[in-house]
Formats: C-alpha cells, structure tokens, sequence
C-alpha cells in the first residue's frame, strides 16, 4: 500500500486538503469568501442562460450578469444611482436615530426595573411581531408627507431590536458594578456614563445590528409607495419601464450597501466588545 | 461616650439591630463596638452570623433597622469613599485597564488629574508597574485582587471595610495579600474592619477580633492579638493565639447551642 501512496501525483484531493489546512486563517476565509460569491456568480449566469434559451422567458434575458453590470456602470458612470443611495440612507439613518433615541432608553427601563419589564413585555412582544409594513396604512393617514410615514416604518422596525439588545444587555449587568461604583462615591450620571453605558454597548450594537438588517429589508417596500426617490422608487421604476438590467443593477446596489451597513455595525460590536472571548 | 472618645474613635456603634424584612426574628442583634482610630479588627463567626451584614451598614450600604453606625461623629447613611469597601469579588470593570479601574474613585470625585502620581505609586506598591495598561481581563485572581485593592486604597479612605475579600484566591496569594494589606494598613494608619470565617486569617491580620454567633447574630466575646507587623505564621505565639481563638469560639459555639437547645 505504501508505494502506491508515494506515486500518488503532488496534486491530489488529499494533498491539496493537506495543503490547505496548512493556509493561514485569513487566507483561508479569503479563498472560501471568494468561492461562495464565485458560486453565487455562476448560478446567476447560469439562470440568465436559462432565461435567455427559454422563448416565454427571452424578454428578461436582461436580469443575466453580463447587463446588470454594465447596467450599473452606467449607473455609477452617469452618476444617477448617488442620488438614489443618498436618499435611501437618509431615511434609513433618520429611522436608525429615532430607534435609537427611543430604544435606547426604553430598554435601560425594560432591563433594570422588573416592574416594567413585567409591564412592558407582553405588550411589546405583540407590537414586535407586527411586520413593520402593515403600519403603512395607519402611517400614511398619520402623517402628512410620504417621507414622514416611510420614516416611521423605519422607527417601527428599529426600535424593538434595540429595546430588546439594550435591555438583555443591561440586565446582564454584573450587580457587583454598580455596588462597587456607589461605593467609590458615584452619582447617577457617573453610574450612567461610566458603568451603564459601557456594560451595556456592544448589547446596543448588536441590537442596532438586528435593526440596521430589519430596516433596510424594510425600507425598499416601503419606498414602493408614493415617494420619487431612493433604491425602492428605482427598481419600480425600472420594471415600469422594463429596463431590467437597471433593475438588476439596483438589486446589486442594495446588496452591497446592506453588506456594508452590516460590516460597520459589527465592526462598532467589535470596538465596543469588552468579553474576552 | 464624650465628643473627646467620639473623635479618637473610629466607629462607634450602639445597639444596632436588623431584621430582614418578611422576617420576624432579628438576623443582627443589640450590636455594641467601639473600634479606634487605626485598629485592626476582625469580625469572625460561621456563615449566617450577621458578619457581613454588621459590615455592609457599615460601610452606608444597608441601613439598620434599629440603632446607627456612626463614623467620626456623623451617621453613615450612605456609602462614601472615606468608608470603602472591598468585596469577596473583585468586580471590576472588564472594559477598563487595570490603571483606569484603580483610579476610578478619583474620576468620581474629580480628582483624578491633580492625583494621577498617587494611582501610579499605588499600583507599583501593589505589585502591578508591569500590568498598568493591560485589560483587567487578562489578570489573575490575585493580581485582580490586588487592583481592587488599590482601587479602595486611592481614594484615600480613612476606613477601609474587606468582606473575605481573599478567600477565592489559593493559599499562597491569599497568605501574601493578608500580609500586604495589614502593613499597608498598620503603616498608613487606616482602620481596618475585615469579615472573614478564617481564624488564621483574623490572626494574621487583626489586632483585635469579634467574635459573633448566629440566631440572632450577636457579639459573645473578643481577643487582642499583641503582635507586630509582619507575622511569621509559624512562629509558636501565632499558633498558640490561633489555639485560643479557636478553642475560644468552640466554647461560645458550644454554649450557643445548649442554650438554644434548653430554649427550644
């Protein structure tokens, strides 16, 4: 058996294993990253060839790689997609700031009094598992501009993520600290600033996190109506006009703004992580 | 007691009891103690006793239900950093280096930038100039003990209260910290009151120890401890002290429990 092995060619299946076991982390989860979004790649080729073959399907041959990107060059050539994205984060921050200002402190209360808490749960579990398009119609009668009501359909879907990150966080607060913090002389707002806040932030981040990825699945339905702007308006527009490699494009866009908004929320959870893992 | 006593005592107790709210038997009581000024005291007893009770009103984190501690004259109502207390745990912040949490009481207080040498030279005298910068997450048990106890120590407390504030550590550290936190006391002339169910701990570190016993918790008697700083802990007037003590609190303990025994 052994010289059959020391024949075997250097390139085999097990020595290529071998070799890359060997591979730094970093340059292993490089390869694999690459292979997935080289994966997903092919598939969409291989649909759009499919779509293309297919007479019934021939007139979205457009949704195929090959025009999508040169669709979004275009976008990004001619500049139009700037305006687009600018007016999409725009709303999505404003939403993110109110969810924040609210969630924040709404769930400092949540995590540290038991009372509220018991009051509060029941409530807020069935407000949460309201899907944050359903409030459309109720916000489009609150509010006057359609501006207003998507920004609320943002609120609506931030705020629980991070009531719930922040009040899991504050109660998992050692009860020790803040002892210790009284003793040494601490008043409330040193309590809050020096103990609170830094116990409980990479929880914060990590319910901005879940809110960040609820809000911008949110928000391109949500921009389906009324409104003349943003990443939503755009893709309807462009089935309305049927340029469905521009619709691809937009898909493209919003793919990777959410990637991004997601890597910046877990580089904050990161920066503001204190648990040694 | 005469202002004149007031003043050269440290903490002064009178009839202090406590009981525990839903509870209708007292867990502490009748308390009388009288520590002066620079005493070393150690509270002894089985768990349960009250101890830790006794030193948390102490130090302004529960308020007795009858009676008062005062310090220096004033009643303590609440915690201050002039009374500071050091825990069983060392808690501190994870999110801090061990420079940031030693000089935590002096950033409460504001006085952290006219006292930064202080915090240095305190956390060199503690046996951590090699790990100032480090996160306090990467220290050991004792180290992080060690930089809880500079923390108590910057603020510059003139009482500073330990509930078995070593007894999570291993033999070797905890008989090392005994020794370096009652010379550090003895030499900067700072009250100590420590809790602890350790009587070779009281020994070491106590010039004078309370013995208390449970249902309710009470004080039933007391030993002086005359000896210097450092102890040799083999030293045959160690052992002999540790023997009296031990036989002392054996007596109580046995009396206790006949008297409960004829009661019941």
């Amino acid at each position: 058996m052994s010289d059959v092995t020391a024949t075997r060619p250097t390139m085999s299946i097990g020595g290529l294993w071998a070799g890359y076991q060997r591979w730094p982390g970093w340059l292993q989860n490089l390869t694999n990253a690459t292979l997935g979004m080289g994966i997903l790649l092919f598939v969409w080729w291989i649909g759009g060839l499919l779509i293309a073959s297919n007479p019934d399907t021939q007139a979205f041959a457009n949704f195929a790689p090959g025009p999508t990107f040169q669709a979004l060059w275009y976008l990004i050539e001619t500049g139009s997609i700037w305006e687009t994205i600018y007016s999409s984060l725009y709303r999505i921050m404003i939403g993110l700031f109110w969810g924040i200002v609210i969630g924040v402190p709404t769930g400092i209360l949540v995590g540290y009094f038991l009372m509220v808490r018991q009051i509060a749960n029941m409530p807020f579990q069935f407000l949460r598992m309201i899907s944050p398009l359903a409030w459309m119609p109720i916000a489009v009668l609150a509010f006057e501009t359609w501006d207003a009501a998507i920004i609320f359909l943002l609120v609506m879907a931030t705020v629980w993520p991070i009531v719930f990150g922040t009040a899991h966080g504050v109660q998992r607060i050692d009860p020790n600290w803040f002892q210790v913090a009284k003793n040494l002389g601490a008043d409330g707002y040193q309590m809050l600033r020096r103990v609170i806040l830094p116990a409980i932030a990479q929880d914060v981040f990590a319910g901005i996190r879940l809110a960040i990825g609820v809000a911008w699945v949110v928000l391109v339905p949500a921009e389906y109506l009324g409104v003349t702007s943003g990443l939503g308006y755009a893709i309807n527009d462009a089935r309305d006009t049927l340029d469905y490699d521009t619709l691809a494009a937009i898909v493209v866009v919003i793919g990777l703004i959410g990637y991004l908004l997601d890597a910046t929320a877990v580089a904050l959870i990161k920066r503001y992580s204190w648990r040694v893992e | 007691m005469t202002q004149q006593e007031h003043k050269a005592s440290s903490i002064w107790i009178a009839n202090l009891s406590h009981t525990f709210r839903k509870q209708t038997s007292p867990a502490i009581k009748d308390i009388e103690l009288t520590i002066p000024k620079g005493q070393l005291t150690a509270l002894i007893g089985r768990s349960g006793c009250g101890k830790s009770t006794l030193l948390k009103m102490m130090a302004g984190l529960m308020i007795p239900s009858d009676g008062a501690v005062r310090i220096g004259g004033h009643t303590v109502t609440k915690p201050s950093a002039k009374w500071n207390m050091m825990f069983q745990k060392p808690s501190l912040y994870p999110w801090m280096s061990v420079r940031e949490n030693a000089a935590l009481g002096l950033v409460f207080a504001g006085t952290y930038e006219q006292k930064k040498d202080s915090v240095e030279s305190l956390l060199d005298m503690v046996g951590l100039s090699e790990h100032k910068d480090k996160n306090v997450q990467q220290l050991s048990g004792g180290q992080q003990q060690r930089v809880a106890l500079a923390r108590s120590l910057a603020t510059e407390p003139d009482i500073l209260l330990l509930d078995e504030p070593f007894s999570a550590l291993d033999a070797f550290t905890r008989t090392q910290l005994q020794d370096e936190v009652a010379e550090i006391c003895h030499d900067q002339g700072i009250t100590m009151v420590m809790v602890t169910h350790d009587i070779e701990e009281a020994i070491a570190m106590a010039d004078k120890v309370i013995i208390m016993s449970q249902n309710p918790g009470e004080i039933v008697g007391d030993l002086d401890v005359p000896l210097g700083y450092p102890r040799e802990r083999s030293q045959p007037q160690f052992i002999n002290l540790k023997e009296t003590l031990f036989a002392e609190f054996e007596k109580i303990d046995q009396a206790k429990q006949q008297a409960m025994a004829n009661a019941g």
